[in-house]
C-alpha cells in the first residue's frame, strides 16, 4: 500500500490480519481533554466540600482541606494515567469522544506507558499563559509544544506519546455497511440486458460500489458527469444505444455484480428479507444503504 | 456467492461479535467461559472475513466496518495489563537501586544540585547583596517574617492542610522538573540549578539572621527526604533528555522510549520521597518536639536513604542475584 496521506495506521494482529486505525488529531483530542479538565475541577471542588464537612464534624477542618489538596495533586498528575491503565486506554473524556490510547504497535498500553504519557503532559502543555489578576493567577496551558511535536510525525504523537510509545486512535463505530439498494426499475431492466459473460474486475467492482453508495448525495448533473468516465467505455463495449444513462448503466452493472445473480431475478424484487427492509426504514434520511 | 448473500450470511456473526464487545467494554458484566470461547471464535472469523474482503469484493463501507469491528475485538482480546503489585515491588526495591547506583545522570544531578547549593550558601552567608540579587528583597522579607515566630506556635490544626499543600506543591515541582528534563536535558538542568541556587541562598542568608534558630528547627527533619527527592526527579528528567542526544545507536524515538522505561521508576521514587517529606514537614517539623527528636528523624531518614542507595544498590555478583 502506498504511503497514505490520510490518518490511517495499519496494524498487524497476532492473527496476522492487517486492520486499520484512524489516528486522532488535535481537534478531536481537545474536547476530550476539556471534558476531563471539567470532571477534575468538579471532583476537586466536591471533595474539598465533602472532606471539609466530614473532618469538620470530627473537629479537624484542616485535615479535610489537606485531604482535598492531596486529592487535587493526585488528580492533576495521575488522573489520566490511572484511568488509561485501568480503563484500557480511555479516560472519561476519551470514552465520550470515542478515543483510545494504544501503543505504537496497536497493542493496548500498560500501566507504565499510561502514567508516563500523562506525567510528561506538563512539557507538552508549555508555554503557560497566566490568566487573572495578581492574587488569583491561573497558568493556562496552551499545549503549543505538544501541537508542534504532533505535527512532526504521522501519528499525531505529542512528546509524552513519543516517550511512552503510544498514540491516540479514534474508535468510531460505523453503523452502515452492506450493499446499496438499487431502486430504479430502469436500472434493473437494464441489468437484464447486459451481456451475461462480462466479468467485473476487482478494481472496477470497487469503483462501482464506491459510486453507487454515494450517488444519492449528488444531483443528477453531477452523477452524469462522474459516471461518464466509466460509463461511456462500458456502453460502447456492451453495444448499448447512444443516450443510455451512464448513471443507470453503472447501477445496473452494480446490481448484477453485487445483488442479483441471474437475469430472472431482475424483476425488481428486493433481494433482501423483510428484516433488512425494516432496517432500511430505520436508517438515515438517504435510506439507501442497508444498515444493521 | 454474491456479495449481498455473503453479507446476509455473515451479518448475524458480526452483530453477535459487536454485542459481545459491548458487553466486555462495560465494566459491570463479564462473559462466562463459554461466551469467551464463542467471542474468540467470532473474532477469528471476523479477522478471516477482513482478510478475504478484497477477494469477496466487499463494498468499501463494509470493509471499513470490518476494520473497526476487528479493532474493537482486538482491544478486548488483548486488554491492557494493569499494575502488578509484586512486579512493582521488585522494580522499586531490587532493580531500581541497582540501576541508580551506576546511573551517570543521578551522579550529575547530585553534583550539580549540591555543588550549586553549597556554593550559593557560602556566597549568601558572606554577602546579603548576593541573596538580594538572587531571590529578591520580597522573598527575603517573607522568609524572615515567616521564621519570626518559632514554628511551634502555629495552629496545630494546620498540620493536615500543610501536609496536603506540601504534597501538592513540592511533588508538583519535582514532577515538573522531571518532565522538563525531556527538553534535551537542559530544561531539567536549568530548573535544578535554579532550585539549588535559591535554596542555597535562603539557607546561607537565614544562617546570618537572628531567626536562624527557628529556621533550622523547621527544616532539619524533612530536609534529607526532600532534597534527595529533588535530585532524583531531575536525574530522571535528564535521563530522558540526554537519551535524545546520546542515542547509543538507536533512533532518537527508540532511544527516548527505552530511557523513559528506565526513568519512570526513578520519578515514582521521587514522588514517594516527596510525600514522605511532606508528612514530616507538616507534622514533625512545626511540632513542639525537642530539637533532638527532629535531628534524630533527619539522621534516621538519611540512614534509610543510605540503606536504599548503597546497601540495596551495591552491585551484586551473579551468584548473589540468584540467591
Amino acid at each position: 500500500m502506498p504511503a497514505a496521506v490520510d490518518t490511517r495506521i495499519e496494524i498487524v494482529t497476532p492473527e496476522n490480519i492487517a486492520f486499520q486505525y484512524r489516528v486522532a488529531g488535535p481537534f478531536r483530542r481537545l474536547p476530550a481533554y476539556l471534558i476531563d479538565v471539567l470532571i477534575r475541577i468538579a471532583v476537586v471542588v466536591a471533595s474539598a466540600v465533602i472532606f471539609s464537612l466530614a473532618f469538620g464534624l470530627v473537629g479537624l477542618p484542616g485535615g479535610g482541606f489537606g485531604m482535598a489538596l492531596i486529592g487535587w495533586f493526585l488528580l492533576d498528575w495521575f488522573y489520566g494515567g490511572l484511568f488509561e491503565a485501568f480503563w484500557n486506554g480511555q479516560t472519561p473524556g476519551k470514552r465520550l469522544m470515542r478515543l483510545r490510547v494504544v501503543s505504537d504497535e496497536g497493542q493496548p498500553i500498560n500501566g507504565l506507558q499510561a502514567v508516563l504519557r500523562n506525567l510528561l503532559r506538563s512539557v507538552d502543555a508549555v508555554p503557560l499563559v497566566p490568566v487573572g489578576t495578581d492574587p488569583v493567577v491561573f497558568p493556562v496551558p496552551t499545549y503549543l509544544l505538544g501541537l508542534l511535536a504532533s505535527t512532526m510525525n504521522d501519528r499525531f504523537q505529542r512528546l509524552g506519546d513519543l516517550a511512552a510509545g503510544t498514540m491516540v486512535v479514534v474508535e468510531e463505530p460505523q453503523r452502515h455497511y452492506g450493499v446499496a439498494r438499487v431502486n430504479e426499475p430502469e436500472a434493473i431492466r437494464l441489468a437484464a440486458e447486459l451481456p451475461a459473460g462480462f466479468q467485473v474486475s476487482r478494481p472496477l467492482a470497487r469503483a462501482l460500489s464506491s459510486y453507487v453508495q454515494r450517488r444519492q448525495i449528488f444531483p443528477w448533473r453531477r452523477r452524469a458527469e462522474i459516471a461518464m468516465h466509466v460509463g461511456e467505455p462500458l456502453r460502447i463495449r456492451f453495444g448499448l444505444p447512444a443516450g443510455t444513462s451512464h448513471d443507470l448503466l453503472l447501477c445496473a452493472l452494480y446490481h448484477r455484480t453485487f445483488i442479483a445473480d441471474r437475469a430472472d431475478e431482475a424483476d425488481g424484487k428486493s433481494p433482501f428479507d423483510p428484516a433488512h427492509v425494516r432496517a432500511v426504514a430505520r436508517s438515515d434520511a438517504a435510506g439507501e444503504v442497508v444498515s444493521r | 456467492m454474491k456479495v449481498a448473500e455473503l453479507l446476509d450470511a455473515r451479518r448475524e456473526n458480526w452483530r453477535e461479535l459487536e454485542r459481545a464487545c459491548t458487553q466486555m467494554e462495560s465494566r459491570f458484566s463479564r462473559l462466562n467461559a463459554e461466551n469467551v470461547e464463542r467471542f474468540a471464535a467470532l473474532y477469528r472469523s471476523a479477522c478471516a472475513d477482513l482478510a478475504l474482503a478484497d477477494a469477496y469484493q466487499l463494498p468499501p463501507n463494509s470493509v471499513q466496518y470490518l476494520h473497526q469491528l476487528v479493532a474493537r475485538g482486538h482491544n478486548q482480546l488483548y486488554p491492557s495489563r494493569s499494575f502488578m503489585l509484586a512486579q512493582w515491588w521488585d522494580e522499586m526495591f531490587y532493580v531500581l537501586p541497582q540501576r541508580l547506583f551506576r546511573d551517570n545522570c543521578l551522579r550529575l544531578a547530585f553534583a550539580v544540585f549540591w555543588g550549586i547549593f553549597l556554593a550559593s550558601m557560602v556566597c549568601a552567608y558572606n554577602s546579603p547583596k548576593f541573596t538580594e540579587n538572587l531571590v529578591g528583597k520580597d522573598m527575603m522579607r517573607t522568609m524572615e517574617e515567616m521564621y519570626e515566630q518559632p514554628a511551634i506556635s502555629r495552629d496545630p490544626n494546620l498540620g493536615g492542610v500543610m501536609a496536603g499543600f506540601y504534597v501538592k506543591h513540592n511533588a508538583g515541582i519535582g514532577l515538573q522538573c522531571f518532565a522538563a528534563g525531556l527538553i534535551f536535558g537542559v530544561g531539567g538542568l536549568l530548573i535544578t540549578i535554579s532550585n539549588a541556587s535559591i535554596l542555597g541562598a535562603v539557607f546561607g542568608h537565614m544562617a546570618t539572621m537572628p531567626q536562624r534558630g527557628n529556621f533550622f528547627q523547621f527544616v532539619t527533619a524533612h530536609g534529607p527526604f526532600e532534597l534527595t527527592a529533588v535530585v532524583l526527579a531531575s536525574a530522571a528528567g535528564m535521563r530522558l533528555g540526554f537519551s535524545i542526544i546520546h542515542t547509543r545507536g538507536y533512533s532518537r524515538a527508540a532511544s527516548l522510549k527505552l530511557a523513559a522505561r528506565d526513568a519512570m521508576p526513578t520519578a515514582c521514587a521521587s514522588v514517594v520521597l516527596f510525600c514522605l517529606a511532606a508528612v514530616i514537614e507538616a507534622f514533625i517539623s512545626p511540632s513542639s518536639l525537642p530539637y533532638a527528636v527532629k535531628a534524630f528523624v533527619a539522621v534516621f531518614s538519611s540512614a534509610l536513604l543510605l540503606f536504599y542507595f548503597v546497601m540495596l544498590g551495591y552491585p551484586r555478583g551473579e551468584d548473589d542475584a540468584t540467591g
